[in-house]
């Protein structure tokens, strides 16, 4: 083989993985939403500034929580299929989400779905809780020791650094 | 030389496309999935918990050390491999088959699963079994399976178990009854065995 078709040849196996990487766009929180919205022909209400809040709520926590998304519907025609509403979620998060409770209840038109990824020190946890035709879903990372740092502040402020007997 | 390379470099690009559709949410748990999907989609109520040992480890630190409960709660699932557990309601009797849960039953008829609790009640079909693995003397694991008419609970626990612990899962989630699991019942005592 002629060492000039070594280049291009490199550069197509190098960009096969990235191409099929990459074709997994429209996953995870946005594709979530995105395939609810067209699913059940609905729009999502947006959190105005989520993004600031987000920030906020990072340095408030010491890097506690990062990367709060949230999404509202509230016209979700019922019933819905729980186990359609599962596939969709679980396909569309994409690789490394795993789920960690599925609660649905068809006569209270109740779904909950937890999904976790582990980041390393952190954690990223998903939710969905659809209760009628009320639909949210929260996606936000978590830092246990961190949070946990912070959520103990409170609890001492409030006086609640007492163990609690129940 | 160069066509080896030229092989190499290709396959390891098609090793990203298996990759990619990998699921990475395999449940110990030895129910087929495709029995989990049939239960799940005659039930009316579903509960299913899948914590693997990273996510206990997560929700671990979360359990105030100040608190004797959640202390003791954190002292038991710090040293757990994993807690599974799928609950089905049915709004009526026959919605799963027998079979299922037979098969799933002989999947624990092995050595290091030793019965416990045993019990047939032939007058209302309820059926519990209880199984604790035993590994070298100790207690690496619980299997619960309740079936009842319009009910079925499967719960597996994995990792060292103390008995007198179980009290302290109580909150989570789908794990109350574990709580009334006798104290007293030993793994190496005689299983309870009740066939009404």
């Amino acid at each position: 083989m002629r060492p000039w078709l070594w280049i291009p040849l490199c550069i197509v196996a190098l960009l096969v993985p990235v191409i099929v990487l990459a074709g997994g766009a429209g996953l995870g929180f946005d594709g979530v939403v995105r395939s609810i919205e067209l699913r059940y022909n609905t729009r999502a209400t947006r959190i105005p500034f989520m993004g600031l809040a987000s920030l906020v709520a990072g340095t408030v926590t010491h890097g506690g929580v990062w990367g709060v998304h949230v999404a509202e519907f509230e016209q979700i025609p019922t019933p819905v299929d729980g186990q359609e509403l599962d596939r969709i979620v679980t396909e569309k998060l994409g690789e490394g989400w795993q789920q960690m409770i599925r609660e649905t209840s068809r006569t209270r038109r109740e779904q909950t779905l937890i999904f976790s990824h582990p980041e390393g020190s952190r954690m990223g946890l998903f939710i969905l809780d659809l209760e009628g035709h009320e639909l949210d879903v929260v996606q936000v990372s978590v830092d246990p020791d961190h949070l946990n740092q912070s959520i103990a502040q409170y609890r001492h402020l409030h006086g609640d650094s007492h163990p609690r007997s129940d | 030389m160069k066509d080896r390379m030229f092989v190499l470099i290709l396959a390891m690009a098609a090793l990203a496309l298996p990759a990619k559709s990998q699921s990475s949410s395999a449940s110990p748990l030895t129910l087929p999935p495709a029995v989990e999907k049939e239960l799940a989609a005659h039930a009316s109520d579903v509960t299913e918990v899948t914590l693997n040992k990273s996510m206990l480890g997560f929700a671990a630190k979360f359990m105030n050390d100040n608190d004797k409960n959640e202390a003791a709660a954190r002292q038991l699932i710090d040293g757990l491999d994993g807690i599974y557990v799928r609950d089905y309601e049915f709004d009526k009797p026959g919605e799963y088959s027998m079979d299922d849960i037979e098969n799933l039953r002989k999947q624990f008829d092995t050595p290091e699963w030793q019965p416990m609790v045993r019990e047939r009640d032939r007058k209302s079909g309820d059926t519990t079994d209880v199984l604790m693995k035993v590994v070298n003397g100790q207690s690496q694991g619980m299997f619960v399976l309740d079936a009842e008419p319009k009910e079925l609970s499967i719960v597996l626990i994995l990792g060292p178990i103390r008995m007198d612990q179980l009290g302290a899962l109580k909150g989570l989630g789908g794990l109350g009854n574990l709580g009334n699991i006798p104290n007293g019942v030993t793994v190496k005592g005689k299983a309870k065995d009740n066939d009404k």
